[in-house]
């Protein structure tokens, strides 16, 4: 218990000092610019493909689950539309991000500390939490909303591709289905939640890498702590987040 | 000049640094020496201010740097240089993005005259055609000369150097001593160089500092040290059999 509140106690005194001033925006600006293309950029592919097998497997198992002649079939759309909206494209793409992105963070971090290059840059009086750090949370705060709409059209698109060609719906009632009683209040709760989770995923990996201690196998222990926390941490902030915004 | 004062770190109960005072003068290298995990790397850690002492005082000339805020040390942080233990270059710039890298922070230079700069202190370490490669595409000895390069490039006033020439051949590890010895006598910096290295010591060492086990057991110069009577000074200095067999004769 009391490690646990020093840890938090540590993660909020970096958070303090990696927001203090940037002593040289410029730089800030140029290493944005490098993590927007790194940890953004480069992470479509994947969200791409998970967002696309996923849209593609909610529309079949709507389908199925509502196979009686009482309910139209573009509820189909409607309901795939909505899962994917309300909870995949944020939630889902948020787990494997934490994967990705996370573990990536926290041994870049890791081992620039067990390197001493942390060391190095403070050395020189660089702020090194501020300096390596927010930029990631700049750039993923800025790029996740954006991968979570790829996400959101992909998905659909996989849907849409999956149910015609299984002969379950028609394009036309697909279509029809997704346009039908659109809230569009949801996209705005789905990236208020995008947004959340990718904070915790940079700002906790970042947090693990940073305090790495020792050698190569803290850093490989500390992404995995990376991972687990965050994705821990998603989940239960999906939750109140869900409460909070949507009741 | 640096001068420290009855400096004590502990490691949980770890005593690492046991009441440490010293001086180490400008204009020389200032040698500490000592076996492995004797407390050479945190006292230099501590006294660049990397590691936090528990008590004890560090002066930079006539500044008490240990109590100053962040603002106030990162002022004199400017005028210092640091060789780490494993180079500690930064992996995803090039040789030359990292030598320009205390320029960018720092300095309000044009890119030609940071590039004028780099290629300076590239050639002063002897490397040259080297500026746009990756650490991770350099031997052991390029990574020592460009981590000097980076510690010079922004004209340090003082230089401190963990082990920078462990892991090398002895023609490449005389060369760096030489190196950091001439650096020292051109710019007059305030140098002081961990070792655990005979060759050096009797290379460079103008003024040596001995730590055994967190506490300074022995001070003195290059000619000193063969003749002293501290036991387990001798044992340090005289611990391979060659150097033995050579003893016997000096007395
Ligand atoms: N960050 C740390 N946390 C806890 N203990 C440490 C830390 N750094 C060093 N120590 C301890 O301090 C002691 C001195 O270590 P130090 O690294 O200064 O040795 P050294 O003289 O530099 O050895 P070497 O020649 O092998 O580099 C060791 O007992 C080590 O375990
Ligand atoms: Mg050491």
């Amino acid at each position: 218990m009391i490690k646990f509140l020093t840890q938090f106690g540590r993660y909020f005194l970096l958070l303090k000092k990696v927001f203090s001033r940037p002593e040289k925006p410029y730089i800030y600006y140029k290493q944005t610019m490098h993590e927007l293309v790194y940890l953004g950029f480069y992470s479509v592919g994947i969200v791409s493909i998970i967002s696309f097998f996923m849209g593609a497997v909610i529309t079949l198992q709507t389908a199925y689950n509502t196979e009686n002649p009482i309910y139209p079939t573009y509820l189909i759309g409607l309901g795939c539309r909505d899962s994917i909206i309300l909870e995949f494209s944020s939630t889902i793409s948020a787990l494997i991000l934490a994967g990705k992105v996370g573990s990536n963070i926290a041994s870049e971090i890791g081992t620039m500390r067990v390197t001493e290059q942390i060391d190095a840059l403070e050395m020189m009086g660089v702020n090194s939490a501020s300096y390596l750090i927010l930029p990631k949370i700049i750039a993923t705060l800025l790029f996740f909303p954006i991968l979570t709409l790829l996400s959101i059209c992909v998905g659909i698109l996989g849907g849409w591709l999956a149910g015609t060609s299984a002969g379950v719906i028609t394009s036309e009632n697909f279509i029809y289905g997704i346009q039908y009683a659109f809230i569009p209040y949801y996209i705005t709760y789905s990236l208020i939640k995008t947004v959340v989770f990718a904070f915790i995923i940079t700002s906790v990996s970042s947090f693990q890498g940073y305090y790495v201690d020792g050698g190569s196998l803290e850093v490989g222990r500390a992404s995995t702590k990376a991972v687990v926390f965050s994705s821990v941490l998603i989940l239960l902030f999906n939750v109140v987040l869900t409460q909070l915004l949507l009741s | 000049m640096i001068s420290v004062r009855h400096l004590e770190k502990w490691f949980d109960d770890n005593h690492v640094l046991n009441d440490i005072s010293v001086t180490f003068e400008t204009g020389k290298t200032n040698l500490i020496i000592g076996r492995s995990g004797s407390g050479k790397t945190v006292l230099l850690k501590s006294i660049v201010g990397l590691h936090e002492v528990d008590s004890g005082e560090i002066w930079f000339e006539d500044v008490l740097f240990n109590k100053l805020n962040f603002t106030e040390k990162k002022k004199i942080r400017k005028e210092m240089g640091m060789l780490f233990q494993g180079s500690a270059l930064f992996d995803s710039l090039t040789v030359e993005q990292n030598i320009q890298f205390p320029l960018d922070m720092f300095t309000d230079n044009t890119q030609e005259e940071k590039i004028e700069r780099v290629n300076f202190c590239l050639n002063r370490v002897n490397l040259i055609n080297a500026n746009n490669l990756f650490p991770s595409e350099l031997s052991g000895g390029m990574k020592k000369r460009v981590a000097i390069a980076r510690a010079i490039s922004l004209k340090p006033k003082y230089l401190f150097c963990d082990e920078p020439n462990s892991g090398l051949d002895p023609p490449n590890a005389i060369l760096i001593d030489a190196l950091i010895k001439e650096i020292t006598e051109e710019y007059l910096i305030t140098t002081i160089v961990n070792t655990h290295d005979m060759n050096s010591v009797i290379e460079i060492g103008e003024n040596i500092v001995f730590i055994n086990e967190g506490s300074i057991c022995w001070e003195g110069n290059k000619n000193e040290i063969l003749h002293s009577d501290n036991e387990i000074l001798n044992d340090f200095v005289f611990a391979n059999a060659l150097a033995k067999k050579l003893r016997n004769p000096l007395k």
